[in-house]
């Protein structure tokens, strides 16, 4: 998203300056030779055309709902592009710490997959949580995720994380099939 | 935490998310009253009028002048705001260089050059595999960002407390400030891949 916000702006900044210059040459244009018509973009038609048409309309509310699923996307778009490091303790004053969100779900994965039983794990963390997804051919669920939550925990503790994480752990297990 | 290492953890993108934020809520709110009007919500009669309304037209030809003026006074804070955006946008954060001596010829040690004596530094480190860093201007202040990527298994306290006292001790003592706002960003157990040769 942070990347998508990146790109879209120098378009959205164009787009605002091209709005701009097209107002200013129009109206300018229009106070200057008021009885010449338009000059790069036809308005009047635009204008007569928008005096035939009702609010009610089927294409009115058509341009109109897309207008607002635009707008919406937009929102959604400027509110999911933050920032989601994840704050380690600072060692200075002066000196903040971060990791990435990816990084922290890194070396869980490793310590999850080096676990005895394991054969295969997914992981996804934030800075409020670590969510593991484990299956396994040998070990239940029963024996396997205390395990698991205990090994985790363990190392997200010695992280000197800013908060600690709350630890979730699915376990899939062949052995649990009936 | 200082505001100023905080800030220097990435460039801000707010004035974006906000830009294209508001972008997006004037574009849903025009969406949803053109929704509501044509509904019939606010009356059956208002739904049938025509877009560009008879009496809004009539009043805007009736004030030409004042009309077409504050149509040019939008679209030139249109242009500005977005000639501002668009170079702001593209434009490289600030590198700045530090100046030790400002009398006779003067003493520079350029961004590049503080920046590459911190990053060798910094890779000495035990248990760092790389390291990447930068001299950023936050808040008219020298700032540094530094992206370490530690090896698997390494003690990140152990790093800390290497590079707080030997790494960004030396940079200060050779910087000759008693401080300088650094974010350090980890990558943790992902030291990156070296070509075999």
């Amino acid at each position: 998203m942070r990347l998508l916000i990146r790109l879209l702006a120098p378009l959205f900044a164009l787009a605002i300056v091209a709005l701009g210059l097209l107002m200013l040459v129009e109206v300018a244009w229009a106070m200057a030779q008021p009885e010449r018509g338009a000059l790069l973009v036809p308005w009047p038609g635009w204008l007569d055309r928008a005096g035939q048409l009702a609010w009610l309309g089927g294409g009115v509310k058509l341009a109109a709902f897309a207008l607002l699923a635009f707008g919406v996307l937009l929102l959604l778009v400027a509110a999911l592009s933050g920032r989601h490091d994840v704050f380690l303790q600072d060692p200075a004053p002066d000196v903040t710490v971060t990791t990435s969100p990816g990084s922290l779900a890194r070396i869980v994965g490793q310590r999850v997959r080096s676990t005895d039983g394991v054969r295969s794990a997914s992981v996804t963390a934030s800075s409020r949580s670590v969510r593991v997804r484990a299956t396994s051919r040998l070990l239940d669920e029963r024996r396997l995720r205390p395990v698991l939550i205990d090994r985790v925990n363990e190392l997200v503790n010695d992280l000197p994380l800013a908060r600690t994480p709350h630890v979730h752990v699915v376990v899939h297990s062949a052995k649990d099939k009936p | 935490m200082s505001r100023e290492s905080r800030a220097a953890v990435a460039r801000s993108a707010g004035l974006d998310r906000w830009a294209i934020g508001t972008i997006g809520a004037f574009a849903a709110l025009a969406g949803a009253a053109a929704l509501v009007v044509g509904a019939g919500w606010l009356g059956r009669p208002r739904s049938t009028r025509p877009l560009a309304d008879p009496i809004a037209l009539d009043w805007l030809r009736a004030n030409q002048l004042a009309a077409q003026l504050v149509a040019l006074g939008v679209a030139a804070v249109l242009v500005g705001f977005g000639v501002w955006w668009a170079l702001r946008t593209v434009s490289r954060q600030a590198r700045p260089d530090l100046v030790l001596e400002a009398t006779g010829n003067g003493l520079v040690v350029t961004a590049h050059a503080i920046a590459e004596a911190i990053r060798a530094d910094a890779e000495s480190v035990s248990g760092v595999a790389e390291a990447r860093a930068r001299v950023v201007r936050v808040d008219d202040v020298p700032a540094l960002r530094l992206q370490l990527w530690l090896r698997h298994g390494t003690n990140v306290r152990a790093v800390w407390s290497e590079l707080d006292q030997r790494v960004l001790a030396r940079a200060r003592e050779a910087l000759g400030v008693p401080a300088i706002p650094t974010a350090i960003r980890l990558e943790l157990g992902s030291a990156r891949r070296q070509r075999v040769t």
